[in-house]
């Protein structure tokens, strides 16, 4: 595991222009250059057409919460001091077929439902023991 | 939803009724006991040689997974056993999705006379190697890069996680309730209670008690999720001949199926996110034993949360798809009356987290009729292995 863990390491390739891009406020996710197809993780070949490379555009960061769990558990220690927290999934207004796993924030718990209309926005992520923040993509109510 | 847009069905030969599972053998099953993975394993096979009548040195063909660097291979079995003879080796044994696939690749090196005698084992020891984070149920996720970057930062692991999130949708697409998943857990309880040697036995579960407990990853409570334990067990297979010249009831593989998904272990990506694999590998298995759902005695699936448990009972098509909730309600798997007994050892949930061996095992006690939890008159019982990426359905009979 790289030493910023549970940071993400943003030098890695595979997702680097979408931490890069994160950082400007702006939701980045890969499409097959084939078929044109959203492909998310941004891994080749692409799931749909098998094609081999991809490219990245820019998305509305608007979508529908698919699901979610609250965590009140902190199966890794770097977590224990946000619990609880709401992690899930958004599917994306582009394609419902994409789901971004992301934290859910500036909303009650009790609040939450399947669908519910939810929109980026951009925050710094910190873990105790682990040096500096990245700015990450998460979701709020719409 | 059309079941061919997110996985496949493996194209797998007719060995239906070619081989027997002769031997069965169980290791203890504990909390964190300081033994290692390959003592384990060593003496679920002594137990497996001793319930089948025979030697070390019968045992002609192994069966593993390469899941982790100590498991019992050739080598682990000869220093152990002290035997020399050459041994046909698979890598595509061991537990989970494997335990009920491994007799398929067996049959095959057993038809083709590559074996005779095949032992399969698996064993963990997460519950003693758990406290370091390392060789634990987590490690393989935390690993994957594409999880590390795109998922742990966003608080979205480990698994409990991961299928919580499944069960908040499935609750939302079908009305599924506490009350249905709790249901899974409880009769698990009942089963293990009933079961020597599991790891819960003395614990008993209350659907009260499991409506109070509070949630760890809502929707999920602790008891939705399945133990860390140390433990494995072992099975010997053999051509249907040569089983009917040995000591115990002739439990035989009447079918084997095998499916798969395109998004592997992504749950977060896979296009039918509240369904299993075994929407692809029951089928074949079912075709290949020539039986349907209604004719089964008892069942036994992979089960690291109650989700799963009740993903693969619609999957495997014993209710219709979003009908698990009701359809598990009440005693419905309960060994004694229930439509559907299941998981009557316990599962991972409550008997032993050993990834599934011990739930074959578990099925060829019941077809001999020496179980604990004993299903009156079982005569076919079914094994669901899963893994996430993939599913297999092991169809087994006596004779």
């Amino acid at each position: 595991m790289h030493p910023d863990f549970p940071l993400p390491d943003v030098t890695w390739e595979p997702a680097r222009p979408f931490w890069e891009a994160a950082a400007r406020g702006v939701l980045l996710i890969t499409r097959c250059e084939q078929c044109g197809r959203l492909v998310w993780y941004p891994e080749t070949p692409c799931r749909y057409c098998r094609g081999a490379s991809l490219s990245w555009i820019e998305v509305s960061g608007r979508g529908r919460l698919f699901s979610w769990s609250v965590v009140r558990y902190a199966w890794i220690p770097q977590v224990a001091d946000r619990l609880p927290f709401v992690t899930g999934l958004v599917a994306l207004e582009e394609d419902p077929a994409v789901r971004v796993v992301t934290y859910v924030v500036d909303c009650a718990p009790d609040a939450l439902r399947c669908d519910m209309a939810v929109q980026v926005v951009f925050r710094p992520l910190r873990y105790p023991g682990v040096a500096g923040e990245v700015i990450a993509p998460l979701f709020t109510p719409a | 939803m059309t079941t061919t847009d997110w996985g496949f069905a493996n194209q797998l030969e007719d060995v239906g009724g070619e081989i027997a599972i002769v031997g069965i053998g169980d290791s203890d099953y504990s909390k964190a006991s300081g033994r290692t993975t390959q003592q384990i394993a060593a003496q679920a096979t002594e137990r497996a040689l001793a319930d089948a009548g025979l030697s070390a040195a019968d045992i002609d063909g192994l069966m593993y997974v390469p899941f982790s660097a100590d498991q019992f291979d050739a080598a682990a079995f000869r220093a152990h056993f002290g035997t020399t003879r050459a041994l046909w080796e698979s890598q595509k044994g061991g537990g989970m999705v494997w335990a009920g696939s491994a007799p398929y690749d067996a049959a095959l090196a057993i038809r083709s006379g590559r074996a005779t005698y095949v032992l399969n084992t698996f064993a963990v020891a997460w519950a003693t190697q758990r406290a370091q984070m390392v060789g634990g149920p987590g490690q393989v996720h935390a690993e994957d890069e594409y999880k590390q970057n795109l998922e742990v930062p966003f608080g979205w692991f480990p698994q409990p996680v991961y299928f919580a999130t499944i069960a908040r949708r499935h609750m939302h697409e079908f009305g599924t309730t506490a009350e249905q998943l709790g249901a899974i857990a409880v009769a698990c309880r009942r089963h293990a209670g009933l079961t020597p040697g599991a790891v819960m036995r003395e614990k008993p579960l209350t659907l009260a008690d499991y409506l109070r407990s509070p949630t760890i990853a809502d929707p999920f409570r602790k008891e939705d999720c399945c133990l860390i334990s140390d433990g494995g067990a072992a099975y010997i297979m053999t051509s249907l001949e040569r089983a009917r010249d040995l000591r115990q009831p002739i439990v035989a593989v009447l079918g084997v199926g095998l499916g798969t998904s395109h998004t592997g272990a992504y749950w977060s990506q896979q296009a039918a996110f509240t369904a299993t694999p075994q929407v692809f590998a029951a089928p074949g298995a079912f075709a290949m034993a020539g039986v349907r759902p209604r004719d089964v005695d008892v069942l036994a699936c992979y089960d690291p949360f109650t989700i799963v448990s009740l993903m693969q009972i619609e999957d495997m098509g014993f209710c219709a798809k979003g009908d698990g909730g009701p359809f598990v309600a009440g005693d419905t798997l309960h060994f004694d009356g229930g439509a559907l007994p299941y998981n009557t050892h316990g599962g991972m949930l409550s008997h032993a987290y050993v990834l599934g061996i011990a739930h074959v095992v578990e099925i060829v006690r019941q077809l001999r009729r020496t179980a604990a939890a004993q299903v009156r008159d079982a005569s076919i019982g079914i094994y669901g292995g899963y893994t996430g990426p993939q599913a297999s359905t092991l169809i087994l009979e006596r004779r």
